[in-house]
């Protein structure tokens, strides 16, 4: 009970950034981009994975990226919460809105209730991918894999390891693509819903260990200070 | 049998090959205010760190009302505010605090909670100012008022009454005096040591990780020091005195001021006036600095 009472603490920042930080305004524009790409031609699912992924990269740059952001949570550990509640709220406050913004972009472009859980799989992935990531090495980290996001992960590996070159590259690449939160793979969640296993529990796996790299991260960040 | 709400037992900490703490024992009564003083690097951080729970000691046990630092419990008995306080910098001050109390209680507790600290640190006022936007007064207040939260009854505070200007200071020492006629310890890190001389009972100073001396101030402060002004500077200083700008001054351990002026005399030294004061803190703390070399 103690444990879930820390969690939404963390989750209860997430009202104050989205209305006095840039969080709220980047999340409006991206929704309003991606409803105009659909409304365009481009699919519903596209709209709604790309709504979830962009949406988990910015919540966890904007909840953990800034540096004051960063220094403040050695004194929220000096209160009786954990590093895994910290870790587990701050995921929340990143997954919930993206997902929000998913369920938001699929019902502008018209999409189906599997399209919004595509979005709302790869929110869940995307920010456990992306919280240790911006926890370790600061907002940078979250322009660069946004970027490898737009670019890499939205086609099936098999489409790309030909660019690589044959033998270890090729492997690590197709390792890489086959492992990592790549939004081609939550497509089939928003084609084929929840009867997907293998993407949902890919997604839930990538939730859990952000999660546990980002409480890890947290506790070796209060210890180096 | 005394229940200390602090206890240190032969605290060693290392980092890579300085070693910022060795062997330092501490016992804080509560209602206690302890002061840590020492030049930088001596070890006062790295002691409030360890009681706080956010570093392990290398060897040694430290406990708060018993209970092993670290844990969820203690930190529900110590409260910590850092030398430089950082919070999340879009929430105001009462959202900074209501996001530390949920950490404490649930529900409606909340806000008493809440409302409880923002006067106990004089920030009713600025409670709806954002935290990123505080000066260093109102900062330190937060970090009082965060480190207070929930009732706590140890408080570990590091350079909170530095920097400030003077009516700052006086308003929150006496806060703390509040705080500590509660019954809350306090254990309090002062570069500025006049701040330390406003409301510390007791006094460690550290030097390279260890405690070179410590007392009650009352006993520290004791120490009489003859300052005498002279015509013109003497060549050499008597034995026991040292030059100052307007002449010589020495301490008066174990001697009269009639003796320590009779050997100014003996040295044929134009004495014009003389007084008698009490040693300074910071004399002490200097002293204590110098003779651990």
């Amino acid at each position: 009970m103690h444990f879930l009472r820390c969690v939404l603490a963390e989750w209860a920042l997430v009202r104050p950034r989205l209305v006095r930080t840039r969080l709220g305004p980047w999340l409006v524009v991206t929704g309003a981009g991606l409803v105009w790409l659909g409304h365009r031609g481009t699919d519903p699912a596209t709209v709604a994975i790309y709504a979830g992924a962009f949406g988990a990269v910015l919540g966890a740059a904007f909840g953990v990226g800034a540096d004051a952001d960063r220094a403040a949570l050695v004194i929220a550990l000096t209160h009786p919460s954990t590093p895994l509640a910290v870790a587990c709220g701050r995921w929340l406050a990143a997954a919930l809105p993206a997902a929000g913004l998913a369920v938001a972009c699929t019902l502008g472009v018209g999409g189906t209730a599997r399209i919004a859980l595509g979005g709302i799989a790869t929110a869940a992935a995307v920010a456990g991918c992306a919280l240790p990531a911006v926890l370790a090495l600061g907002t940078g980290a979250a322009l660069v894999l946004g970027s490898c996001l737009t670019i890499a992960g939205a086609a099936p590996p098999e489409d790309l390891v030909g660019f690589a070159e044959p033998g270890l590259a090729r492997v690590a690449a197709a390792s890489v693509l086959e492992l990592g939160p790549a939004l081609w793979r939550y497509r089939a969640v928003a084609e084929r819903g929840a009867g997907n296993v293998g993407a949902i529990l890919h997604a839930a796996g990538w939730a859990a260990l952000g999660v546990v790299l980002a409480s890890g991260l947290v506790a070796r960040r209060i210890r180096a200070r | 049998m005394t229940t200390y709400a602090l206890t240190l037992s032969d605290v060693s900490r290392a980092f890579s090959t300085v070693r910022a703490l060795d062997g330092v024992s501490l016992a804080l009564l509560p209602g206690e205010i302890a002061g840590l003083a020492g030049p930088a690097g001596a070890g006062k951080s790295t002691l409030l760190r360890i009681a706080a729970g956010l570093v392990a000691p290398d060897s040694g046990d430290a406990r708060v009302g018993g209970i092993p630092i670290g844990t969820p419990a203690a930190r529900r008995l110590a409260g910590y505010a850092p030398e430089t306080p950082v919070f999340p910098p879009a929430l105001t001050v009462r959202e900074v605090l209501s996001y530390y109390a949920r950490f404490h209680v649930a529900g409606a507790g909340r806000r008493t909670l809440v409302h409880h600290a923002l006067e106990l640190a004089g920030l009713a006022g600025a409670a709806h100012a954002r935290a990123a936007g505080l000066g260093r007064a109102d900062l330190q207040r937060l970090a009082l008022a965060q480190a207070a939260l929930g009732g706590r009854r140890v408080l570990l505070l590091d350079e909170t009454l530095s920097g400030l200007d003077p009516v700052a200071r006086r308003d929150l020492s006496g806060r703390l005096a509040r705080l500590a006629a509660t019954g809350v310890a306090v254990l309090l890190a002062a570069r500025d040591l006049a701040a330390l001389e406003r409301v510390a009972a007791r006094v460690l100073v550290l030097r390279g990780g260890r405690v070179v001396r410590a007392g009650p101030l009352a006993a520290l402060l004791k120490e009489r020091v003859l300052e005498v002004i002279l015509d013109g500077p003497p060549p050499e200083p008597p034995p026991g005195f040292r030059l100052t700008a307007a002449g010589l001054e020495a301490p008066l351990a174990g001697r009269t001021v009639e003796a320590a002026l009779a050997l100014c005399h003996a040295h044929r030294l134009a004495v014009r006036a003389s007084r008698v004061r009490v040693k300074s803190l910071e004399e002490i703390v200097l002293d204590a600095h110098d003779a651990a070399r």
